[in-house]
């Protein structure tokens, strides 16, 4: 009995010891809703060149980026992390706005375009995904979709499929078309998708990867999905090209990274060195070599071919900051019309 | 039991399983309360309570017969069948949900229904195959004298009714604060949104702690009104047939049922188990693109290999939690059982952290620990052992309650008549005692704290937990490696219990 005391006794110090251990303090503590997939090789490396301790903290898809967000919220009182790398702007230019973010003018963001800065510093968006159609080739012409209205032509019932605009950059389209369409278009466009979806000739899709894999499978001829999500369908051999909604009339909107400094964060210096490297033309151009084919926002940046620059299509034109301080009530409004 | 002990215990309890629930409750604005749209809400609630009863109800027919024929009938390959039985509890729920899918087109509240019943009846089957154990063998043995196999039937069925209820209730509760399954299911078709949806909707689209957690208290309300009268039940039940003489149930011959009744065990746990499995496999090895068994052995290497740290970090979280549970749930499960005055009040703060909805427990657990007195626990991995525990806790204190209830009072006052402290007749009578369900409860709680995502979403330490990545590769269309480090998880879990089955001749306590 008492070897079995013992043992137990031993037991429990090597489990308590190996917890513990878990928790070692690092050189720089990263927030990064970019897709672990893609952004855990480009991090390794430059911990490497660095030799900074990095600990990395990803955002699981299902949370659209909103976990990351809230936990800088939540740390407010005691900041932990130095850097946040976010895979969209929406929730970056709350934080902002709120007075969560510190400013740092990054000597690699002088290339990037106006537009996709904070007159402020506080933050800088960079490498974006395009809001596209994936149009499964072996069940429509995609010669047939060219506009964000062609989710609801009676032709197509049952066989499209889009995110439900609750979260993620789905949310952040929903919320953009309610800034260039005339007013109250965009509200009658989602009371449609609403009606439809609740009819079953409308699929509402819980992602934009849930989305892909419809129209891969087959199961949809076509639906709204993000570039990156296209791009892992056409990897894979499915039958799919991507249509750029839009041309010629509001065009097709790109969504771009951001990254930011917390208000607080406990390792300021770090922090800048690694966003002057984040926002550097080599890593934007591997984000574009990479799966996730991210789109360049400087022309400047190599790309793959099949990865498209601002150039080649019309992107749409809007303001991040007035897109991303509309982004709650917007939501507050789609959750009572797609959640009774 | 000493006061000291109890209070000890319940504090532990109220710190890590009530204390997060009270920290977020403490974030709620009453402007919200006052502004939620009750109109709105009734149509989710209702339509969430449907789901709710529709898997609990699932879960009763399929999990309750189960249960006991595995704990009381030979059937044959009996110990495959209480290994295998467990799998839908092992799986991830969307993973179950991607892997059942993928064998029907079938979709919609029914369908989402059936998942979660699927998912949620081996936890009937566990906690009935317990209480049929605890049946004395003489009652049995009475019944089928006087009437036969249908009389006994009745008569078991009776005691272990009560058990059977309560863990449907349990099935209630994970079905009713679920949102991604039903999501995922009714991607395709009319869409069914649920309660749990309009709480995460707020939570994520608008950063806003306050609004969810106020919308959040219809379905808290709605899960204890189902689940705490369900354990009650269990008090009153007159399963305490343990006496000091207490004598186990001896096993039902079926004879010419035997057949028949195994063949339909099989056709259940084919369905459940083997069919998800399969399919897992199919992924592995290629999926629809072409299925080649040296793919699926490519994808269990390159699994193992990406995700063993993650497996590593789940498996000591899981371990963790289910250990810091034992002592807690032994002491205050006992204290529960024996106390009158506290049975009520006790139950449904006991259950609670089970009627929250799992991502406002995350940020509960955010709110409670990430301060600068905390910080060192908050930045390492006990901060995920520490929600895992405090989350599943509840079902390791319950079990013990009622295994407690089970067990003759006598034995314990003949420890104290005789000279031994309250610890050592904890450690000396009662643990031996309940041995068996302290065990089945450790690995309840080990089996949810692995597949659990939801509430530790947040949480730093579980950033890097097999579920995380899984989850994360769903999303790329990475089908071989989600399934491959599916089958893997699934691997990990049953591990414990296969080697046991291999090399001893006893059978394992805490399996059905």
């Amino acid at each position: 009995m008492r070897s079995l005391h013992h043992r137990l006794a031993a037991l429990c110090a090597t489990l308590g010891l190996a917890l513990a251990s878990c928790g070692s303090d690092p050189d720089l503590v990263v927030y990064c809703s970019l897709d672990q997939e893609f952004a855990e090789p480009l991090i390794r490396e430059y911990q490497e060149r660095s030799g900074l301790d990095i600990r990395v903290e990803y955002d699981v898809e299902a949370n659209k980026n909103v976990g990351l967000a809230l936990r800088v919220r939540e740390e407010v009182a005691r900041p932990r992390c130095d850097v946040f790398w976010s895979n969209e702007f929406a929730m970056v230019v709350a934080l902002a706005e709120d007075g969560l973010l510190e400013a740092y003018e990054s000597p690699s963001a002088a290339s990037l375009p106006a537009e996709m800065k904070d007159p402020d510093h506080r933050w800088h968006g960079f490498a974006a995904r395009g809001r596209v159609f994936i149009v499964n080739t072996n069940l429509v012409d995609p010669g047939q979709i060219d506009s964000w209205d062609d989710l609801l032509d009676p032709r197509h019932a049952g066989k499209v499929a889009m995110a439900r605009p609750l979260a993620g950059t789905t949310l952040t389209h929903m919320a953009a078309l309610h800034e260039v369409l005339p007013p109250g278009e965009a509200r009658r466009f989602l009371e449609s998708v609403d009606r439809l979806s609740r009819e079953g000739r409308l699929n509402l899709a819980n992602g934009n990867a849930h989305v892909m894999r419809l129209v891969s499978e087959g199961q949809c001829a076509f639906g709204w999905t993000d570039t990156d999500d296209f791009h892992v369908a056409l990897e894979k051999g499915a039958p799919v090209q991507a249509v750029y909604p839009d041309q010629g009339g509001i065009g097709t909107m790109l969504i771009p990274n951001t990254i930011c400094i917390p208000a607080g964060a406990p390792r300021t210096e770090a922090a800048r060195r690694f966003i002057d490297w984040a926002l550097s033309e080599e890593v934007e151009a591997r984000l574009a070599a990479s799966r996730s084919a991210q789109i360049p926002v400087r022309p400047s940046v190599a790309r793959p071919a099949h990865v498209k620059a601002p150039g080649e299509f019309q992107p749409m034109r809007y303001d991040l900051r007035t897109v991303g301080l509309s982004i709650r009530a917007r939501a507050a409004e789609f959750q009572e019309l797609f959640l009774k | 039991m000493s006061r000291g002990l109890v209070a000890f215990a319940a504090l532990a309890f109220a710190f890590v399983a009530l204390g997060p629930i009270a920290a977020m409750a403490s974030r709620v604005d009453v402007a919200d309360l006052a502004a939620l749209d009750l109109a709105r809400g009734a149509g989710l609630l209702w339509r969430t309570a449907q789901l709710g009863l529709g898997a609990a109800a699932i879960a009763l027919l399929v999990g309750a017969p189960m249960g006991w024929l595995l704990a009381r009938a030979q059937l044959v390959g009996a110990q495959a069948l209480r290994a295998l039985v467990l799998v839908p509890l092992l799986l991830p729920p969307l993973v179950l949900a991607m892997a059942c899918m993928g064998w029907t087109s079938w979709r919609g509240g029914l369908a989402t229904a059936a998942i979660m019943g699927v998912g949620t009846y081996p936890l009937v089957a566990l906690y009935v195959a317990r209480a049929a154990e605890r049946i004395d063998g003489r009652r049995s043995d009475a019944a089928r004298l006087a009437g036969g196999l249908a009389a006994m039937a009745r008569v078991e069925w009776e005691l272990v009714r009560p058990v059977a209820l309560a863990s449907a209730g349990f099935a209630f509760a994970f079905a009713v604060n679920d949102f991604a399954v039903v999501d995922y299911v009714s991607s395709l078709g009319p869409k069914y949104p649920v309660y749990a949806d309009d709480i995460f909707a707020s939570w994520r689209s608008g950063n806003d702690t306050s609004k969810a957690v106020a919308s959040a208290w219809p379905l808290v309300a709605l899960t204890l009104l189902v689940v705490v009268p369900a354990l009650l039940v269990v008090r009153r039940s007159p399963l305490f047939s343990y006496e000091g003489d207490f004598r186990p149930p001896s096993r039902v011959e079926l004879g010419a049922w035997r057949w028949p009744l195994s063949i339909l065990a099989w056709a259940v746990v084919g369905a459940t188990a083997l069919a998800p499995l399969l399919r897992l496999a199919f992924e592995a090895g290629g999926g629809a693109r072409g299925f080649e068994p040296a793919t699926l052995g490519r994808s269990l290497v390159a699994a193992l290999a990406n995700g063993r740290p993650n497996l590593q970090a789940s498996l000591l979280h899981a371990v963790g939690a289910a250990c810091l549970c034992v002592p807690v749930a032994l002491v205050l499960g006992h204290a529960l059982a024996r106390s009158r005055r506290w049975l009520v009040f006790g139950t449904a703060l006991v259950v609670l952290p089970l009627c929250v909805p799992p991502i406002l427990f995350g940020v509960g657990n955010l709110a409670l620990w990430n301060r600068p007195e905390t910080a060192a626990l908050y930045d390492s991995a006990w901060m995920a052992v520490l929600l895992q525990a405090g989350r599943y806790a509840p079902l390791f204190v319950l079990g013990v309650a009622a295994a407690t209830a089970a067990t003759d009072q006598r034995i314990e006052d003949s420890a104290r008549l005789a000279g031994a402290g309250p610890a050592r007749t904890l450690c000396g009578i009662v643990a031996p005692l309940l041995a068996s369900p302290l065990a089945g409860g450790a690995m309840v709680v080990f089996v949810f704290a692995l597949r659990e995502l939801d509430a530790a979403i947040l949480v730093p330490a579980a950033n890097g937990t097999a579920l995380f990545r899984l989850y994360n590769a769903v999303h790329f269309g990475r089908d071989e490696m989600v399934a491959a480090l599916a089958l893997w998880i699934c691997f990990f879990v049953l591990l414990p219990g296969a080697v046991w089955s291999l090399h001893s001749r006893r059978n394992m306590g805490a399996l059905p």
